[in-house]
């Protein structure tokens, strides 16, 4: 049984990564995958982390007090599925604090004890992981940068997911020179890119809900 | 010789606090007219909004949220970046400066399509961080925050020099390691 938790990062709702996460959505249910969603700028996430946060950083479960719905969340899923622009090669800091806020130690990874061994990883019930991005920079220098942030997520965070974790990715380039056929091409490729990665996960019985 | 030095770590006693601290000394030491950018401290806002989202590409208007902001960053002939690596990447505050700070006109100039570095009264770069895994995780996963800096901060300043100073393993490092990687930094930033 799949079970998709949906990370958005855009401050407009009538942004094209806004289209890209109705097409997002609109898949899932198609799959019968119970889904919910975390649209981190509209319930104004706090994405710094702060003096006590840091405190409190090594601390399993108190640290996870303040952000206690979304590491249910993270929890509760099988499959995350971030949905965001890429500013500056990476993850907008909106999003990046999510990570930084919510993959605690005790969540995202064990922390070795004092002296010894290595950070076992924390979230092996995760299978599934998903990217839908959009970038303003072209294919070609987005690669020459090194594409931190498809790698933060994609190989950062997946380290930490179960050992044969699918992966599936979708970016529509030169984003600032789109045109209307260049993004409805985009949203059909991100619809088939799903399809494809949800064909290898099974649906769940129960209504999808938000 | 002006230098923006721009800390992002919430606490004082940290580790990186301790960096930022010999950072700035070593510098003012040098005779450098040092601009110390606490971002925490200074209580940056890291994230974008709706509306400077929209007014991203039109300049000169898209400074006027930020606009202490860039003009510290146009007066520095340096920039020194003092952060931990979290997440194997930049804290979001300091992520958070970059999406809203080094915007078209500042950072960069989009011309015909083309992207033209705008930072290059910045002739000296460097970055001090903290990594909580080894550097074969950090390697593993593509060492995102290294890119950022080596690869497009180094773009838009064209800087004639560049230092990466990272010191891995933070969880299991000791007083030892600690120490050997201040008086590397003492070193570098003697020499910067």
């Amino acid at each position: 049984m799949t079970r998709a938790f949906v990370i958005y990062c855009h401050p407009d709702p009538e942004s094209f990564t806004s289209a890209v996460l109705q097409t997002v959505i609109r898949e899932l249910r198609a799959a019968a995958i119970e889904t919910r969603i975390e649209d981190l700028y509209a319930t104004g996430f706090a994405p710094v982390l702060h003096r006590q946060g840091v405190a409190d950083y090594p601390y399993y479960p108190g640290n996870t007090e303040a952000v206690r719905r979304h590491v249910e969340n993270i929890q509760w899923c099988d499959m995350l599925i971030f949905v965001y622009p890429t500013w500056w090669y990476s993850l907008p800091a909106m999003l990046k604090g999510w990570l930084d806020r919510t993959m605690v130690p005790g969540v995202a990874f064990h922390l070795p004890p004092s002296g010894g061994g290595s950070i076992q990883p924390g979230l092996s019930h995760i299978t599934h992981l998903a990217v839908f991005t959009t970038c303003g920079a072209s294919r070609i220098w987005t690669y020459i940068v090194g594409a931190p942030g498809k790698r933060i997520l994609l190989r950062g965070l997946r380290a930490v997911c179960a050992r044969r974790t699918r992966t599936a990715f979708a970016a529509h380039y030169k984003m600032d020179s789109s045109t209307p056929a260049s993004r409805a091409r985009h949203l059909k490729k991100v619809e088939h890119v799903l399809k494809t990665f949800l064909a290898g996960a099974s649906p769940s019985k129960k209504e999808v809900g938000s | 010789m002006r230098a923006m030095v721009i800390f992002a770590h919430p606490l004082d006693d940290s580790f990186s606090a301790e960096l930022n601290r010999t950072v700035v000394t070593i510098l003012r030491e040098r005779r450098w007219d040092v601009d110390e950018c606490n971002l925490y401290a200074e209580g940056f806002s890291p994230v974008l909004t709706a509306h400077e989202r929209r007014i991203y590409h039109h300049e000169p208007d898209n400074i006027e949220p930020v606009r202490a902001y860039v003009d510290r960053l146009r007066s520095a002939e340096a920039l020194v970046l003092v952060f931990p690596v979290w997440i194997f990447g930049f804290p979001a505050i300091l992520k958070g400066f970059f999406d809203r700070v080094c915007m078209p006109g500042v950072a960069f100039r989009l011309e015909g399509g083309k992207l033209f570095p705008n930072l290059t009264q910045i002739r000296k770069l460097a970055a001090i961080t903290t990594y909580g895994g080894s550097r074969w995780r950090a390697i593993g996963a593509g060492d995102p925050p290294r890119r950022l800096v080596t690869r497009s901060v180094r773009f838009y300043c064209q800087p004639d020099k560049l230092r990466y100073l990272a010191l891995y393993d933070m969880n299991r490092a000791g007083e030892a390691q600690h120490q050997k990687f201040l008086r590397r930094v003492r070193r570098e930033m003697t020499a910067f």
